[in-house]
């Protein structure tokens, strides 16, 4: 399980799909969640642990979450390369581009880009979180759960741990359970 | 008052411990809006940057790949004391928030399959997933108006989600067309 070549091979990859997340991590999670279960390091269940416990926690949540991963594959060091594998590329690509900020404001190709670029972004969005939740609603109170999250979270301004809160307690009082 | 964010700049600059602890607060008050306290303490309470900087920077971190938390994190250490700036703040939105969340986390997972804690979770990544639902339709809303828009918002879905293709192959499948299109509609919209 501890296995050198499997933490440099998730590394590795975790380094391109850093660099190529547009709208944040979350929308590459579909093709980690394809690369981890199809190598057999970590199953269904255990990256939707990681996501619900990466959920929870305060601060960097997606970093948190590849490391939880990579300590799966490979220990300690495993979760450190993680880690810079999740951050280290785009903090790079943040650096230079805030450079070169100021030289191309206004340019009318750089508002081309963002407008065709943004919509991709959201489908991508999107599409991470029903992935998720495809793994999480084993059972039609889950998927009520999820569906009612999306309600609170767009229709109020109440503070989301409230909903992840409600999730977890009613999780916890079992009344979520799929039927045997 | 009076005094501009900018003036107050050359005069006193910020220490990069101010800028590790600020972005290490950041970090721990951010359960999932991590944004609202990004803004709050770099604008509000310290008065680091005004508004319309942290305006610049965030649409900057929004068309980059990568955690735009840790991107805006990144480019106010650095607009405020250039490198050491943006790897103390960086740092400090990281590095201990990492190690305690690192520690916990794998703590409970180790008893992640008692059936109380697995019921836990379940409900907890049920909610989770329908929060990231919400903030891409959130995202979408200012979109909503443009069909282009919304068409490659949904070929982008479904691309991933129901043909199932890699990531890479959506993007630089769906991008060059998308901004294409978006090029050749601007000029006429506005």
């Amino acid at each position: 399980m501890k296995d050198p070549i499997a933490s440099l091979v998730l590394a590795a990859h975790l380094a391109l799909l850093s660099s190529i997340s547009f709208g944040g991590f979350p929308t590459v999670l579909p093709d980690v969640r394809n690369l981890v279960t199809a190598n057999g390091w970590v199953t269904d269940q255990e990256f939707a642990n990681f996501f619900a416990i990466s959920q929870v926690v305060p601060g960097p949540n997606m970093i948190l979450m590849m490391s939880f991963v990579g300590l799966k594959v490979g220990g300690i060091p495993g979760a450190i390369t993680s880690a810079f594998a999740t951050f280290g590329p785009p903090c790079l690509m943040y650096y230079t581009s805030y450079r070169l900020w100021d030289r191309f404001r206004d340019r009318p190709w750089q508002q081309m880009v963002r407008r065709g670029l943004a919509p991709l972004t959201i489908g991508l969005v999107v599409a991470g979180g029903y992935v998720m939740a495809r793994a999480a609603d084993t059972s039609w109170q889950r998927a009520l759960v999820t569906a009612a999250a999306i309600g609170v979270m767009l229709g109020t301004r109440l503070n989301p741990l409230w909903i992840l809160a409600a999730g977890g307690i009613l999780g916890g009082l079992g009344l979520l359970t799929p039927g045997e | 008052m009076t005094q501009t964010v900018e003036a107050r700049r050359v005069e006193e600059r910020v220490a990069l411990t101010a800028l590790f602890f600020g972005f290490l607060k950041v970090s721990l008050l951010g359960f999932g809006g991590g944004l609202v306290w990004a803004r709050r303490i770099v604008v509000d309470q310290q008065r680091w940057l005004d508004d319309q900087e942290f305006a610049e920077i965030l649409t900057l971190c929004q068309f980059m790949p990568g955690p735009n938390i840790v991107g805006i994190t990144l480019c106010s250490g650095s607009k405020l004391r250039g490198p050491l700036g943006a790897v103390s703040a960086v740092a400090g939105f990281i590095l201990i928030p990492w190690t305690v969340g690192l520690a916990f986390g794998s703590f409970c997972l180790q008893y992640a399959h008692l059936p109380i804690l697995q019921n836990i979770l379940g409900g907890l990544s049920s909610a989770a997933a329908g929060l990231m639902i919400a903030t891409g339709i959130r995202l979408l809303m200012p979109h909503r108006s443009r069909q282009t828009a919304l068409v490659f918002a949904v070929l982008a879905f479904t691309g991933m989600v129901v043909a199932k293709l890699p990531l890479l192959v959506v993007l630089f499948g769906l991008a060059p067309v998308s901004i294409a299109i978006a090029g050749i509609a601007s000029p006429r919209a506005r």
